[in-house]
């Protein structure tokens, strides 16, 4: 089976640290990947090179979509957004100022296409467009249960439901890979119950989800497949049980000698 | 329609109908005029740093760019005032593009400092080049606006030298922009821009490729500011490189800041006000035995005082594109209604 | 004549390194653009005239006197206007820059009038105007060797300001990373107080120099000059003091061999060329840190 995004040897140096070293794996479609490693690992630093926020320094970011593969290393983060790999941020960056509804249709950007000349004129092509901006815009909130704060400001939502707002910003843009920075930072137990079960549903709407997250039980609980950074580099990869039990992922989390304790 | 709204439209009415009053004042219509004039000026320049939040210090040049092709076209080649206004702003757009391009890539202050030095080349350029613009001498006798209607009938053929008909000129054209503006904040395009202004990273992981649209956004701007351009070119029918110099840049500017950036209603509302104040200062300050540039002490000070104490302006800008878009109507009566029944049960449970 | 053209351009362009110093330094610690230095600028050089006509002081006491009403205006402009925006977006703080810019020259506007006026002359050194080297065709007057002078002291001590002192660490503390300054208790607000003094003492010195050289002042002297040390700053690379300095001097010379073979009536668009040809081809100018926006 082809991957949907195969991570082929990717290194990422910002003056003289090297961020990311040679950092090899691939995310399955269909699969919840977790990507993990104690703080300053690389992690967001591996995020922001497959959103294209940063260009990596060698390596190879290859990403299939309609059985096509492309080289996408280097292309600029709309770009990415528009392959189909759209991203939620770990500290929350939602429009504060707009409504809720307009953060998800500002997402429908990439999928739409009325240029000025058509809004001006307001065409029968741009009003169709339009009414299904909104459509959509309306399906995605009511998919992560935000449908009815629809008109409210989006600063005026809870820390939860901003996370939340932030997932059906990136679900709008409809990805094949969805990149999840610590979603359940902040989250009370309950709201992180409700990021377990949308997390399932996003994945049974056929997007393929690949997360950050430091609360361990959520990553064992929902993760088939992790990957383990540390210090730039991949120091395990398997299924959580194997990598609970890893003696470097261990030394990593808890310090050397640790993991002979 | 609410109380607010017919009061606006009464005072519209009354402004529109103002002219073709007997005893009407030259003056205010005058006056009038001209606030108009900066109307679409203000408007235009709001899109910058109103909806894509960048300051733009050189919105001027590009309304020299338009006075001056207008004036010129019409000089030399007797274009009539309804084809130099698209060629105008085709014009302003080219050099928007060209210098957005490049800068737009950079920080806010930047671009701002870029901006304001092309506005300073360009006031150069027509004191400079005498051959084409006669430089500090100034562009006389440039013919009024026209209308030629022969087609219809042989002796329908106008010329405005009158006040009126140019105020009415003025007023189809700050209409005709609102129009566009209004159309634009509540599309596609405005989307991208609040986006930019709001949070570029996250407008470029929602798909918007930011340069475009910010080139896209400084292009229409200097478009508006071209028409202006071409419509003052017309109706003062004499220009000169002094009234393109830094002062009506920022006079502009203040007029977006206290009427509220990224607000088109503000940016009407800014430059009535200014317009009217500098009248007034400009009498009071002559008997003071102040000289009339000192007016821009009181604009200069609206402008700190505004963002230190009320940052928004008078009005805020938008929050939601087009509430009053009827497909967001309807979606707020959907919503109404499948809230209702949990209200109910809430209430029931309680 | 390349010669004398070039020396004209040096004095031009120290004068302009010193404005320029001035806008780099605070865009280092606050991340402004400081548009009314060019009015601090301006100041200075009425401060001084006035303290001579008015006061009746000898030159050079006017001068430090000068230097001290601008430093206390360079505080009072960050207090008043500039601090109470440190946490507001960009656009505001820029927008407040310019109407205090605005707002200051037109104060000075109605205090001095508009029109142009002399340097006294009689209040300066009678030999200011005698030539002190004369080397076949080009010379070189005192004046402007003492405004060499006065500038090389001028950025020589602002550079051990910088380099050596433990203030001078705090500015280069609060240029890197603010919150971390402040967490090591650094008093940012009077850290960011004396940079504004430190850079509109050079600015007045600036103001009064030109002014002598000229042998004119205006109150709008500060707009043009603000404009072109700015550019200064941007070539050398906004944030960077040498570079400022090193901005100003090309600048100057550039503009004097603008204005002496291309066209004198383009003297003031070298300045404003050369400032959007650095920004667009390379915006970090001469020695400075990369400025493209990352998203």
């Amino acid at each position: 089976m082809t991957p949907l995004l195969e991570i082929d040897g990717i290194s990422k140096r910002f003056g003289g640290l090297l961020a990311l070293t040679d950092v090899s794996f691939n995310v399955i479609e269909g699969e919840i990947l977790g990507l993990i490693g104690p703080n300053g690992a690389g992690k967001t630093t591996m995020f922001n090179c497959i959103a294209g926020v940063y260009k990596p320094t060698s390596g190879n970011l290859v990403f299939t979509r309609d059985e096509k593969s492309l080289r996408i290393n280097g292309r600029k983060p709309e770009k990415m957004t528009e392959l189909g790999i759209a991203r939620t941020f770990q500290n929350i960056r939602l429009f504060s100022a707009l409504t809720v509804l307009d953060n998800v249709r500002i997402a429908r950007h990439c999928r739409t296409t009325s240029n000025f000349f058509r809004s001006v004129l307001r065409t029968r092509f741009q009003r169709a467009e339009e009414k299904e901006i909104v459509d959509a815009s309306m399906r995605w909130l009511d998919f992560v249960g935000l449908g009815h704060h629809a008109l409210a400001d989006a600063s005026s939502l809870s820390y939860g439901d901003q996370r939340r707002l932030e997932i059906a910003r990136a679900l709008a843009t409809e990805p094949k890979l969805l990149l999840l920075d610590e979603p359940a930072a902040g989250m009370n137990p309950r709201e992180t119950r409700m990021l377990v079960d949308l997390i399932h549903a996003i994945l049974d709407a056929g997007v393929s989800v690949m997360l950050i997250e430091h609360d361990m039980k959520l990553v064992m609980k929902i993760c088939k497949r992790l990957v383990v950074l540390d210090h730039g580099t991949l120091i395990a990869e398997g299924g959580p049980k194997e990598v609970r039990e890893n003696p470097q992922v261990i030394e990593a989390y808890l310090g050397r000698g640790a993991a002979h304790a | 329609m609410n109380i607010g709204k017919s009061l606006i439209l009464l005072i519209v009415a009354a402004v529109l109908t103002y002219p073709l009053v007997p005893q009407s004042s030259d003056y205010i219509i005058h006056v009038m005029t001209l606030a108009m004039v900066y109307m679409i000026l203000a408007m235009g320049l709001n899109i910058v740093p109103g909806f894509c939040g960048l300051l733009d210090l050189g919105y001027v040049g590009f309304y020299g760019i338009g006075a001056y092709t207008a004036g010129l076209l019409t000089i030399h080649y007797d274009m009539s005032f309804w084809v130099i206004v698209p060629l105008a702003a085709l014009n302003g757009a080219l050099w928007g593009a060209l210098l957005g391009a490049p800068t737009l890539r950079l920080t806010g202050d930047y671009f701002a400092i870029v901006t304001f030095g092309f506005s300073e080349l360009v006031v150069l350029f027509l004191t400079n080049e005498i051959w084409l613009t006669r430089g500090p001498l100034g562009l006389p006798g440039i013919q009024p606006i026209t209308v030629n209607l022969t087609w219809l009938n042989e002796a329908w053929y106008f010329q405005f030298y009158d006040k009126t008909p140019n105020f009415y000129v003025v007023a189809l054209l700050v209409g005709l922009v609102f129009f566009i503006m209004r159309r634009m904040e509540d599309s596609r395009l405005g989307r991208a821009w609040y986006a930019i202004r709001e949070d570029p990273l996250a407008a470029a992981s929602c798909g918007v490729n930011i340069l475009n649209y910010k080139v896209i956004a400084f292009a229409i701007s200097a478009a508006i500011g071209a028409v202006g351009g071409c419509f003052y070119a017309r109706w003062s029918m004499f220009l000169s490189p002094d009234m393109f110099k830094f002062w009506e840049s920022f006079l502009v500017l203040c007029m977006v800041v206290l009427g509220g950036l990224g607000n088109i209603k503000g940016a009407l509302l800014g430059a009535v006000i200014l317009v009217c104040l500098g009248e007034v200062l400009r009498e009071v300050l002559t008997s003071l035995g102040l000289p009339p540039e000192t007016r821009f002490m009181a604009y200069g000070l609206i402008m700190v005082l505004i963002m230190r104490f009320k940052p928004s302006g008078f009005f805020p800008a938008i929050a939601s594109s087009g509430r009053s878009n009827p497909l967001l109507l309807d979606l707020q009566k959907r919503l109404a209604a499948r809230n209702a029944p949990k209200d109910e049960a809430r209430d029931a449970a309680a | 004549m390349l010669e004398q053209q070039l020396i004209n351009g040096l004095t031009l362009g120290l004068i302009y390194a010193l404005i320029a110093v001035g806008y780099t330094m605070v865009y280092g610690v606050i991340q402004l653009i400081n548009f009314a230095h060019g009015e601090i600028y301006m100041l200075g050089a009425f401060f001084c005239v006035t303290f001579i006509t008015a006061a009746g002081m000898p030159f050079y006491v006017a001068i430090l006197m000068a230097i001290i009403c601008c430093m206390l205006c360079g505080i009072l402009l960050d207090i008043i206007a500039y601090r109470p925006l440190r946490k507001a977006p960009r656009l505001a703080a820029l927008i407040t820059a310019i109407g205090m810019s605005i707002f200051l020259q037109n104060v000075a506007l109605i205090i001095w009038g508009s029109r142009s006026r002399p340097f006294p002359q009689g209040a300066l050194p009678p030999f200011f105007r005698e030539k002190a080297l004369v080397m076949g065709d080009i010379s070189l007057t005192w004046l402007q060797l003492f405004i060499f002078a006065v500038a090389i002291i001028m950025m020589l001590g602002l550079y051990l300001t910088i380099n050596k002192t433990r203030i001078g660490t705090a500015m280069r503390a609060l240029a890197q990373n603010k919150t971390a300054a402040s967490l090591m208790g650094i008093n940012v607000n009077y850290v960011i107080s004396f940079t504004f003094a430190l850079g509109s003492a050079m600015g007045a010195v600036a103001g009064i120099l030109v002014s002598v050289y000229y042998n004119t002042l205006y109150p709008t002297m500060g707009y043009t000059a603000g404009v072109k040390a700015f550019a200064a700053a941007v070539l050398g690379g906004i944030g960077s003091v040498p570079g400022a300095m090193v901005g100003g001097v090309v600048l100057g010379v550039a503009e004097a061999l603008g204005a002496g073979y291309v066209s004198s009536l383009y003297r003031d668009g070298v300045a404003y060329a050369v400032m959007i040809a650095v920004i667009i081809f390379r915006p970090s100018g001469i020695l400075g840190r990369s400025v493209v926006d990352k998203a």
